[in-house]
């Protein structure tokens, strides 16, 4: 009696095992990468603690914005660039207007609201008209507004749009030059504040505001909206007969997703010091996504812990992998692809298994369908 | 009633956001401050250099200046203090001398004059606006690059 009790419960061990490594192949995968490649690449533990720390006040914020679209069933927001442009016109407007410092960077977030929320309006509305079809949809976007983005920058500024300063425009008198310096606002959030512990610098704001941000969301799930939004996410049909106004929260979302997007990527900006200003946006949205991906999140389910775990291991890939290759193989190429490619293939990889897991859940409902359908006959 | 109130709420966070932009926009806006101890010349009269005279601002030695030269300094907001040390020729005893200044909104960089100041001259002998020479074009700014199809790593 009592070994088959003990073969149940070391099956059920067994079980929960397989299962849990199921759920967590990705993050798990990501640690092994990484701790394979720490003791190769030869960074100190100083090192290392003070990139991941640097890289969680610069990017955690930007990840956060992709959490509510994924509440409300609308995937990973691609659309997520679209903010972070209208982060970056505000910079700009910023940097040309000479606001400096923290009061800069209020002022940036403030100019970026009204940016974002048309937008992410836009975005909403056309996500609506493609129903199922939201994150290639957004992707597509982005690129569109990307194109419109620069004929503005590129273009509008300074002919148009009055931008005063020789510094940021182009020499021919309109335009905006390829990089605007930020160095009057650089990390002026991260230093403020900022603890030394042991050579490890820690940007106490920044962390406090994503910390914020945090218990933001988490109140946020629990008010009336973040309730239709959960509604939404799980069942639009259901949602919308419980007298949810299903396409008005869906765009809702969208909108908060883009100024909190506009928001990070001002946060981002502020931490690396200067702007790119025709590519600092291109690939922001990518790179958030696959984060918080490797932080173990699905196309219809994330959480906030996703993202710290997906920024560690991410960014502790990012750093340690070129150096890693370079030791391996003697070309630092090798760890600069790798880092690329992982990017890349992590994103393909959750969604080949959102969409296999979303077959097996029609395919066992057909099957639970037939099998009362044939027990219905059998009755008769 | 409550449609009503909602939207005096909306109104009055609308009116809060652009108050705070507003304030935002006085304290938060920089200049850069050129000092000089240069000789100057008003209503024909010449206001000769000094012979040292130590900068300093924020509790920091910002320069020793000696005649003809010139330090700067950057600030957020409209004022601007610092203190000079100031050896009028040489072998004199060091007059240590507080200045507050009070610098226009719209003035980007802006040039003081010390002779000028101490000599106690009007606003407009002294303070002057610093307008930088016209930058020659460089090829790199003249055709941006629009856009990219290879991922740009180096930022993340």
């Amino acid at each position: 009696m009592s070994s088959v009790n003990q073969k149940g419960g070391s099956r059920s061990v067994g079980k929960t095992v397989r299962s849990f490594l199921a759920g967590n192949s990705v993050p798990i995968m990501f640690i092994l990468i990484c701790a394979v490649c720490i003791p190769i690449s030869g960074f100190s533990p100083d090192y290392l603690l003070n990139e991941i720390i640097t890289r969680l006040g610069r990017n955690a914020f930007l990840i956060l914005s992709l959490l509510i679209p994924i509440m409300a069933g609308m995937g990973l927001n691609f659309g997520m660039t679209l903010g972070a442009m209208a982060g970056e016109i505000a910079l700009i407007f910023v940097s040309d207007w000479q606001i400096w410092g923290i009061p800069g960077v209020i002022l940036a977030m403030i100019v970026s609201v009204p940016f974002s929320v048309v937008l992410g309006w836009f975005c909403g509305k056309i996500m609506n008209m493609a129903k199922g079809r939201e994150m290639i949809t957004s992707y597509i976007i982005s690129f569109f507004i990307n194109g419109v983005y620069q004929l503005i920058v590129l273009y509008m500024m300074g002919s148009v749009i009055p931008i005063a300063h020789s510094s940021i425009k182009l020499p021919r008198g309109y335009g905006i030059r390829n990089t605007v310096g930020l160095l009057n606002m650089r990390q002026c959030i991260d230093n403020l504040l900022a603890i030394r512990i042991g050579g490890v610098k820690i940007p106490a704001l920044t962390l406090l505001i994503i910390a914020l941000m945090c218990l933001l969301i988490v109140w946020f799930r629990r008010t009336k909206l973040g309730q239709d939004m959960r509604a939404v996410g799980q069942d639009m049909q259901v949602a919308r007969d419980a007298g949810i106004q299903v396409e008005r929260t869906r765009i809702i979302s969208i909108i908060i997703s883009t100024v909190l997007a506009g928001f990070g990527m001002i946060l981002y900006l502020q931490n690396i010091g200067n702007l790119s200003t025709y590519s600092a946006h291109s690939q922001v949205g990518m790179f958030c996504i696959a984060a918080l991906l490797v932080g173990g999140a699905s196309v219809d389910r994330a959480s906030i812990g996703n993202v710290f775990l997906g920024v560690i291991l991410f960014h502790l890939m990012f750093i340690v992998a070129p150096q890693a290759g370079a030791k391996i193989t003697g070309d630092s190429m090798i760890g600069e692809y790798f880092r690329v490619f992982v990017s890349y293939g992590v994103i393909t990889m959750a969604l080949i298994m959102y969409e296999m897991k979303k077959r097996r859940q029609k395919a066992s409902i057909g099957e639970q369908l037939a099998l009362a359908q044939k027990e219905g006959l059998q009755h008769e | 009633m409550n449609k009503k109130r909602m939207w005096i709420i909306r109104g009055c966070t609308l009116l809060a956001v652009l108050a705070i932009a507003a304030v935002m926009l006085v304290v938060g806006r920089g200049h850069t401050v050129y000092i000089d101890n240069k000789a100057l010349e008003y209503n024909g009269q010449t206001f000769e250099a000094m012979y040292r005279s130590e900068v300093w601002v924020g509790g920091e030695r910002l320069s020793k200046l000696a005649k003809k030269e010139r330090t700067m300094s950057t600030v957020i907001g409209q004022g601007f203090e610092m203190n000079l040390i100031n050896t009028a020729n040489k072998g004199d005893d060091p007059s240590e001398v507080s200045v507050k200044l009070s610098l226009p909104y719209g003035w980007d960089g802006i040039v003081v004059n010390l002779p000028g100041y101490l000599a106690g001259l009007p606003q407009e002998a002294w303070m002057t606006e610093f307008i930088p020479a016209p930058e020659p074009a460089s090829e790199e700014d003249e055709e941006p690059e629009t856009f990219e199809d290879e991922i740009p790593m180096g930022d993340i």
